[in-house]
């Protein structure tokens, strides 16, 4: 059975999406024929839609088209052929494993290509580091210590209190384990070691990662877009060594205050928790504590923060030197740049645990 | 005598080219607008002529000498005698505008006493007319006057030549005219040589010595600025006369 639907005088986009629903519901039985013949004010929609009933819905009429729309959706054609890009033979060719193969192999070159420009990144900043201490130029006087500020006295607040709170969730997560082998006093060997070797320095990593390195991305990825990165090369200043020298000595020498009074906090949330739960006295539990805990695990804590503190500046520096030129990139490198340091401290805490254990 | 000399010039990015084969030189103690519409890689040429971006085929000379983009000796000798105006002005936004313009002489030249560098700078900003903004800082600035301070802080070395990018975009006729007056007056007092990327017709006729046109990735055109705007050049007419041809 034939039917026709007659478009109304006006053909704007809420007209053509309504109609374009009915043609849908009703060209299922067949016959279907779209008349034109009313139609007076249109948009572009309107030749969208023309282009797409001639062109995409075989077997529909569509009749009575005024010249006007007719004349404008010849002009306004829309074909992708005409304006896209054509995927290329290699999107195209063999079948979809041969593809799925292709596509991966390229990612995983591009992050191997990623990780190359990352390791070239860090030799250069230890080159950059030599030649700043060799000739004393090429970085902004005071900005190193402009930067200890920002991430040395803006972050010992934050670091401190949550490794106060990890030190006495750790506490409070095996008391009730100790308790049942009445090892309750080794709660002390317990916290000191846990927060010395492991917990303050990753949580101060993390924190880093979150809080400095999303800070030197944003603030160097708005540098370049705004061309000032540029500006400073072609004033014969090296961005990396303008940049980035003052950001790694400033991690260099702030990371050893972090990490100090971060374990002094994490003892002491465990301390706290241990007095209550157990009326362990503070100085029976710092004496417990250097039985089993000593400066070569102080040490070796703070070694592990300081090579996280340069993943988390280096991979910022990375991100944010390497951004494109919108504004939109700038978010998306400081996302990258977390998420880049977290894994970097992630995977170098892993190679530390093999090493030292 | 040319002070910049392409051959065979091909830039772009990635392997992408975006202009091909062009060979030109510019003249010492002029200035020579680059010309072209939004896309045709005026910046882009800018960005190569000033040791930033590599060509993908030909090369450059400075004054005589090639330039080696792979060489950082190279480069640094080229960053040492140019001064850049970007679009934005790309003044660091941390700092003064009087540290902004600071920045170069301490860079290189730290063992600079304070004092000869504060009349350094301020004599840089006494020739863009800015003395008096010298402790502002660049978001306390107007678009103008941020773009006069990065001009001193390009100019606080004496370089031999000195590129503009689009030295008017965003800013109002009377302060765009300001600016094109500054540029002429260097010119004239200092023999400076100054690239300039623009499209504004009003200050092409009033600062252009010698023009480059670029269309559709070509040099289109490059000479005099004198009589241009009558031109036979179709695509010349279309860009003086703003008539899309039929």
């Amino acid at each position: 059975m034939s039917e026709t639907i007659l478009l109304p005088k006006r053909l704007r986009a809420p007209e053509v999406a309504a109609f374009l629903a009915e043609i849908r519901r009703k060209s299922a039985d067949g016959g279907l024929t779209v008349d034109f013949r009313e139609v007076e004010e249109f948009d572009s929609s309107a030749l969208a839609f023309l282009a797409h009933l001639t062109d995409c819905e075989p077997g529909l009429g569509v009749v009575n088209v005024p010249d006007a729309l007719a004349r404008a959706g010849a002009r306004f054609s829309r074909r992708p052929g005409d304006h896209w890009p054509e995927k290329t033979a290699a999107e195209t060719s063999g079948n979809w494993m041969g593809r799925l193969f292709r596509s991966l192999a390229d990612r995983f070159l591009a992050r191997l290509r990623v990780l190359g420009q990352y390791l070239a990144m860090l030799g250069d900043e230890i080159y950059h580091i030599g030649v700043y201490f060799r000739t004393r130029k090429g970085v902004y006087p005071g900005e190193t210590w402009n930067q200890m500020f920002f991430m040395g006295y803006r972050s010992y607040p934050i670091v401190c209190m949550l490794l106060f709170l990890v030190g006495a969730t750790i506490s409070i997560t095996s008391a009730d384990q100790m308790r049942l082998f009445g090892a309750e006093v080794y709660i002390a060997d317990l916290v000191g070691y846990a927060m010395l070797r492991e917990l303050v320095p990753l949580m101060t990593g993390v924190i880093l990662a979150g809080k400095v390195g999303a800070a030197v991305t944003a603030e160097l990825a708005s540098m370049s877009v705004l061309e000032e990165v540029d500006a400073l090369r072609t004033m014969g200043v090296v961005p990396e060594r303008f940049l980035m020298v003052p950001r790694l000595l400033s991690i260099t020498l702030v990371v050893p205050l972090l990490v100090a009074m971060a374990d002094v906090a994490g003892i002491m949330g465990g301390m706290l928790v241990a007095r209550i739960t157990f009326g362990m006295l503070p100085s029976a539990f710092l004496k417990q504590m250097v039985n089993t805990v000593g400066w070569t695990d102080f040490a070796w804590g703070l070694a592990k923060t300081v090579v996280f503190g340069w993943a988390v500046v280096v991979g910022a520096g990375f991100k944010g030197l390497t951004v494109g030129r919108s504004a939109e990139e700038v978010g998306r490198a400081t996302t990258e740049s977390v998420v880049l340091s977290i894994t970097s401290i992630i995977i170098i805490d892993c190679i530390f645990a093999f090493v030292l254990y | 005598m040319d002070i910049i000399s392409a051959q065979g010039l091909t830039v772009g990015y990635g392997a992408e080219a975006i202009l091909r084969d062009l060979s030109f030189g510019i003249p010492g103690g002029r200035i020579t607008v680059v010309l072209g519409v939004s896309g045709s890689g005026k910046s882009t040429l800018l960005k190569t002529l000033a040791g930033l971006l590599p060509p993908l085929a030909g090369g450059l000379d400075f004054a005589g000498s090639p330039v080696d983009y792979s060489s950082e000796r190279s480069l640094s000798a080229l960053y040492g005698r140019i001064g850049v105006l970007y679009q934005g002005g790309a003044l660091l936004n941390g700092l003064s505008l009087y540290e902004n313009v600071a920045l170069p002489i301490r860079m290189h030249y730290p063992e600079l006493p304070e004092d000869m560098v504060g009349d350094m700078v301020h004599a840089g900003l006494a020739q863009v007319e800015m003395a008096d903004a010298a402790a502002k800082y660049p978001a306390e600035l107007s678009g103008g006057m941020r773009k006069r301070g990065a001009l001193a802080r390009a100019l606080v070395l004496d370089p031999d030549v000195v590129f503009c990018d689009e030295p008017s975009s965003g800013l109002d006729p009377i302060t765009s005219s300001r600016l094109d007056d500054l540029l002429l007056r260097l010119k004239e007092t200092f023999g400076m040589t100054l690239v300039v990327v623009t499209h504004e017709l009003r200050s092409i006729e009033r600062v252009a010595d010698q023009v480059l046109v670029l269309n559709d990735g070509r040099l289109h055109f490059a000479g005099e600025a004198r009589g241009l705007a009558e031109s036979g050049d179709e695509f010349i007419r279309t860009f003086f006369l703003r008539k899309v041809p039929t």
